[in-house]
């Protein structure tokens, strides 16, 4: 039977990440065996995975096993979408630090403690962030320091600090440095008033200064000895979950947090575009959808009504942050809300381009939802229309997509400051554009408004 | 362990427990104080 590793779980040697047959395992690798064996002996698996902490595991036969090196092999619960930490906003990222901590507090009370603490370590299923690397414990060795701390700082705290502290662009940068954000270079970005925090000073600048200092110095002759006892470890744990749990952001002032109050549909034009919405999902059978341009997830949310899963995705922090904050206060699962700009999609990045995975190669989406967008790329962002329907074809199987005419006030608006270059931006050309990648299966005007609403299917995937 | 903590952060680490520990004792003797004079207070006023 043939195996195919999962990229991105290759540089631990305990073990990897791996499909068979369309089914994920996971091995661990004989080198972790005894260390694997305390951890679930210890108790601490049964009492994180009770609390919907930690990914849960059904541990299958080594006929399985993708080497003869295995030890074990496991198979996860299957997360439903696969996201990054430049994916998330300010409160997911937030969670998903408090998450690490609270695992790390309970592990220490176990005698173990977390190997690393990277943020890939983390997704988000059911809603809430769950922990999904089950080869991340170790026993502790007593007197030893966190190995993890360095990167908690890069992954965590450093990226929240100067979102909240700085700007909330910032959170940008994990796009970049896929291992964690400088601390030099972070430490450089944050306004002054950061040195007024004890955390800031001591976690991230002080850090920083401690990473030139020591640069090249062996850990026996700079430690001088020096142990760290389990209860200093414990403060020091206690003392950054303090540090992130008074971080904070605003969702609000963004160019797109306010836009559903502030838009042009009258009452009767929302209630028919989500009536026609819902007809073209409830038929398609999809079970996945995509809400590109999702804003706050109002009709994510009308989507969910008849399909499991729906990513929400939006360029603006602020309405994925009010999107993230909705599905928390309700507990609603099947809602991921994702930071998303169309124009420059995430990318396949990491070792060979290979290590993260480009929106594209996550989907397809059953379903693409695309309501109130494609003017905003192709007038906002110069995209040809061509150039969006070939993108979008390749993202998802059936679309659902508005077109917004000239004549409404939306589009109006995003003219009045420069010419109109757009020629080509009419119904007809709109269908023109989007027949070469899709079979028109349907179309209805929104009542109350100038806007369709079109139905499709895309032409990639019947050819495949 | 299969990252590198850097020998910067594991120092730092040290240093952090060291005035962390501080802190937690001067907020421990902090609230002794307090609640000696709070035990004080009421009775002086009765």
């Amino acid at each position: 039977m043939s195996w195919q590793a999962v990229e991105g779980s290759f540089r631990d040697p305990s073990g990897f990440v791996y499909c068979r047959d369309a089914t994920l395992y996971r091995q661990v690798n004989k080198v972790f065996g005894k260390q694997f064996e305390a951890f679930i002996t210890s108790g601490l698996y049964d009492e994180l995975t009770r609390e919907g902490l930690l990914v849960p595991h059904t541990q299958v036969g080594l006929e399985l096993s993708a080497t003869a090196d295995a030890y074990a092999v496991l198979q996860p619960e299957r997360i439903a979408f696969i996201s990054y930490p430049y994916e998330w906003s300010f409160g997911q990222l937030k969670d998903a630090a408090l998450l690490t901590l609270d695992i790390q507090e309970r592990a220490l009370s176990k005698g173990f403690t977390l190997r690393d603490s990277s943020a890939y370590n983390v997704q988000f299923h059911g809603g809430r962030p769950v922990f999904i690397d089950t080869l991340s414990f170790e026993p502790l060795e007593e007197g030893k320091p966190w190995p993890a701390y360095k990167q908690f700082c890069e992954h965590f705290l450093l990226p929240l600090t100067l979102m909240s502290k700085r700007d909330i662009r910032c959170g940008s940068l994990l796009r970049t440095y896929v291992d964690g954000i400088p601390l030099d270079f972070g430490s450089r970005l944050l306004p002054a008033r950061s040195w007024a925090s004890l955390s800031s000073v001591l976690h991230l600048h002080l850090h920083a200064w401690a990473q030139g200092r020591y640069a090249g110095a062996a850990v026996s002759s700079a430690a001088k000895g020096k142990s760290m006892s389990r209860t200093a470890l414990v403060r020091l744990i206690q003392n950054l979950k303090s540090a992130v749990a008074g971080l904070s952001w605003n969702p609000a002032g963004t160019e797109w947090a306010e836009y559903t109050s502030d838009n042009n549909y009258s009452e009767e034009a929302a209630r028919s575009k989500r009536a026609l919405v819902l007809g073209h999902l409830a038929g398609s059978g999809a079970r996945t959808v995509w809400d590109l341009g999702a804003n706050t997830g109002e009709y994510s949310r009308a989507a969910r009504e008849v399909t499991p899963q729906v990513i929400s995705f939006d360029v603006d922090p602020a309405a994925v942050e009010r999107n993230y904050r909705r599905v928390r206060a309700n507990s609603e699962t099947g809602i991921l809300p994702l930071l998303l700009d169309l124009t420059n999609p995430s990318p396949a990045q990491g070792w060979a381009g290979r290590e993260r995975l480009s929106l594209a190669e996550r989907g397809p989406a059953d379903a693409l939802l695309a309501l109130a967008l494609v003017h905003h790329l192709a007038i906002g962002h110069n995209l040809p229309l061509d150039r969006i329907a070939q993108y979008l074809s390749r993202l998802g199987r059936l679309l659902i997509i508005e077109f917004v005419p000239k004549t409404d006030s939306q589009v109006a608006r995003l003219l009045l400051s420069r010419p109109d270059i757009f020629p080509g931006y009419t119904k007809e050309g709109f269908e023109t554009a989007f027949q070469r990648e899709y079979e028109i299966k349907g179309m209805s005007r929104v009542a109350d408004s100038e806007r369709w609403l079109y139905c499709m299917t895309s032409r990639h995937f019947a050819v495949d | 362990m299969y990252i590198d903590p850097t020998t910067g952060s594991l120092v730092l680490q040290l240093l952090a427990a060291g005035l962390l520990s501080m802190v937690a004792m001067v907020s421990r003797v902090r609230e002794a104080f307090k609640s000696f004079f709070r035990m004080l207070v009421p009775r002086r006023r009765r």
